[in-house]
């Protein structure tokens, strides 16, 4: 693999059509994406560009129509949908605009409903859930339903639960999208520190101010790559702590380069 | 597994506990069906054990022999219902009656002749339809009925005797002691010689209410009533060792002696009370099938709310899906709920069921009847429900599509 860090998820000629014939029409076309471990993407472009569509195709709930996507260097295609499935749980963390919580079930459940389908026990579940809400002071609210909380307390139960798994990637789709600036900047550090503890995280937005939390800022136009802007070097990119000893001693730094490709 | 198992028992649990009264309401269209299985799955025990315990009673060294029909279980059934079977056209004779006691190992032998007639006592009273038996001095051994006073039919009576049932006496007399008063039976006149004391379970196997009869000599009665049938007769044998043996011998030996008219049946053990049993085994097929019915009424509820809940609960199995539930986790989490649903109507239903047939035993002389047979049938029949009429609709959301589901808000 690369030399440097990890390359996480590659996307090759990604496809993804919607109907047939006439009616076709491409909501991602000939999409190339190579994502190293620690980045933190967003992705902006106009209403209807396709940045939803990738998203839920890097996520695992979506399949392309044509091309390969690489998770860790496996073709998903060959993924049983069962595997997707843990793959969700366990490795993929989905934060959405609508914050998406069960209304009918408490904070803290909602929190724990990855570990459900990672094979915990209850009470693990619960102490879990209960640890990150901590970590999100949100612990005094861990009884209260979706409905009691204000919409950024829920956008940051719903961060909870995009973590509470220890996901490698976290996908983040316009998640300040319906919260106001002052919401906006307590869930941007959120993502911001959990970025920094070595996560993979791409996220869409339709604010440009936000773009200065990013490590790599990607322009979409119909379906494919407008422009495509690197902030930080791939060896400057935060480690995972359990992963710093893994990481081969090859510490020669690189210089901190802006790197700029124009399709 | 049992991880899974479990985890998916208490995300079934939880939902349903969000809406409790759908839920109970669910649960009930399964109980009704339950129960009345219950209830009739327990009467038809209680009945059972009715007649086993009637067949200790009457004992197990009586002999029957009954004009038998061709006739098929309904018809049968339907003239047990009418109690035309009273009157049934009879190839038994008197001379059969002194063949029988002729052969071995025969203790005793009592024909019984009913007939329903108009009674007179002494002073007027006049009763229009009374159970007439004619038999002979044997029968008060075949019963093993009690003397409350006076003596039997005798052979050698001189006059026209006649023993009362105590409640006819008192219907009759107004009193419990009539002994040596009169009585006009089709135009002849009985002396009463004796009283039966009353017996604990007045309707036996012939379905004579034995108190209300009254019993006079049948060649006594043959002789005033020409349209006499004898409709069974009645015989202890010796001992039961060769049972089958003795029930052969009296029916070649009757076979021979009316010059092989064969309608008629030597009965033992059993079989004596079998017509009983053909009646409510119709009866009971009968009620299954209506308990049948409602058991799949209360499963069509079950799938019918279980599609509610899917159509509604669409944007929660989007968000599930999309935190790692796979297609078989959101399957089994909607087929438990249908299988709590259907288990806790059918323990309901249990519950339910014994109560009205505990209710029902305080006034008829059934006993409830409760065996590890019914709890299985109905536990198995409550699963049984849940798995059939639960697997479409979790089928239906297991198969929901995550990317629509999420933008569905219902
Ligand atoms: N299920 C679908 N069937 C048909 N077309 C679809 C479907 N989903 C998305 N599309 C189309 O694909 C294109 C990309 O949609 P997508 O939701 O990815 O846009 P987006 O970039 O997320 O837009 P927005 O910023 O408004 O959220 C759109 O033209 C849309 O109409
Ligand atoms: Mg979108």
């Amino acid at each position: 693999m690369s030399e440097e860090t990890e390359t996480i998820i590659k996307l090759e000629n990604l496809t993804k059509r919607f109907g047939y014939g006439d009616a076709a029409s491409y909501a991602l076309k000939d999409f190339d994406l190579t994502v190293k471990r620690g980045e933190f993407i967003m992705i902006m472009g106009p209403s209807g560009c396709g940045k939803t569509t990738l998203l839920n195709l890097i996520g695992l709930l979506d399949s392309a129509t044509s091309g390969v996507y690489r998770l860790n260097d496996e073709p998903v295609s060959r993924i049983s949908a069962r595997r997707q499935a843990r793959l969700r749980a366990k490795k993929i963390g989905f934060i959405f605009q609508n914050f998406n919580l069960i209304p009918d079930l408490p904070i803290i459940e909602n929190v724990a409903l990855p570990l459900v389908y990672s094979g915990y026990h209850k009470t693990r579940r619960l102490i879990r859930a209960s640890e990150i809400l901590d970590r999100f002071n949100l612990k005094e609210k861990e009884y209260y339903f979706p409905s009691q909380l204000s919409g950024g307390q829920q956008q940051r139960a719903a961060i909870a639960r995009a973590i509470v798994a220890r996901p490698e990637i976290i996908l983040a789709d316009e998640p300040t999208g319906n919260l106001d600036s002052h919401s906006s900047a307590l869930v941007m550090s959120e993502l911001s520190r959990i970025h920094s503890e070595g996560n993979t995280i791409i996220m869409v937005t339709h604010n440009p101010s936000l773009t200065s939390y990013a490590t790599r800022v990607i322009h979409m136009l119909d379906g494919s790559i407008d422009t495509d802007i690197k902030t930080v070097a791939d060896s400057d990119l935060p480690v995972p702590v359990e992963k710093k000893n893994r990481r081969r001693p090859k510490n020669k730094k690189k210089s901190n380069r802006k790197k700029k490709t124009k399709k | 597994m049992a991880l899974l198992l479990r985890t998916h028992y208490e995300l079934a649990r939880t939902s349903i506990k969000r809406n409790r009264g759908r839920s109970f309401l669910t649960c009930l269209g399964i109980s009704i069906g339950v129960a009345s299985i219950i209830l009739i799955l327990s009467l038809m025990g209680s009945i059972s054990s009715l007649i086993s315990s009637q067949v200790a009673q009457i004992g197990s060294d009586l002999v029957v022999v009954r004009p038998s029909t061709t006739k098929t279980a309904v018809s049968r059934v339907v003239d047990e219902l009418t109690s035309s079977s009273m009157y049934l056209k009879s190839n038994l004779t008197l001379k059969d009656v002194a063949t029988i006691e002729k052969l071995d190992n025969i203790a005793s032998v009592a024909p019984l002749a009913v007939s329903v007639n108009s009674l007179s006592g002494d002073d007027d009273t006049f009763l229009p339809s009374v159970p007439v038996v004619g038999t002979n001095p044997d029968f008060i051994k075949i019963q093993n009925l009690t003397l409350k006073s006076g003596t039997f039919l005798k052979d050698d009576a001189p006059t026209a005797t006649a023993v009362i049932g105590a409640k006819l006496a008192n219907d009759l007399y107004g009193t419990g002691e009539p002994v040596g008063k009169t009585l006009t039976l089709l135009g002849e006149r009985f002396i009463i010689v004796g009283v039966l004391t009353e017996v604990d379970d007045p309707i036996n196997f012939n379905n004579l209410d034995l108190d209300s009869s009254l019993f006079v000599s049948a060649s006594a009665l043959n002789k005033i009533d020409n349209s006499l049938q004898i409709q069974q007769i009645n015989i202890r044998t010796e001992n039961t060792n060769d049972l089958e043996k003795t029930v052969k011998t009296i029916r070649e030996t009757l076979i021979a002696s009316k010059n092989g008219d064969t309608n008629f049946s030597v009965l033992s053990g059993d079989d004596i009370t079998h017509p009983a049993g053909t009646l409510f085994s119709v009866i009971s097929s009968i009620l299954s099938v209506v308990a049948g019915i409602s058991l799949i009424v209360g499963g069509i509820g079950i799938m019918n709310i279980m599609l509610v809940s899917v159509a509604e609960r669409t944007h929660e199995i989007g968000i599930r899906k999309a935190v790692g539930a796979s297609t078989g986790n959101i399957f089994l989490q909607f087929l438990f709920e249908a299988l709590i649903l259907s288990l806790s109507g059918g323990f309901l239903g249990l519950i339910l069921g014994y109560g009205l047939a505990f209710l029902l035993c305080l006034i008829t002389p059934f006993n409830p009847f409760v065996s590890w047979q019914i709890l299985a049938i109905t536990f198995s029949t409550a699963l049984l429900t849940g798995l059939i009429f639960g697997l479409f609709p979790a089928i239906k959301a297991a198969k929901k599509n995550p990317i629509y589901s999420l933008k569905f808000w219902g």
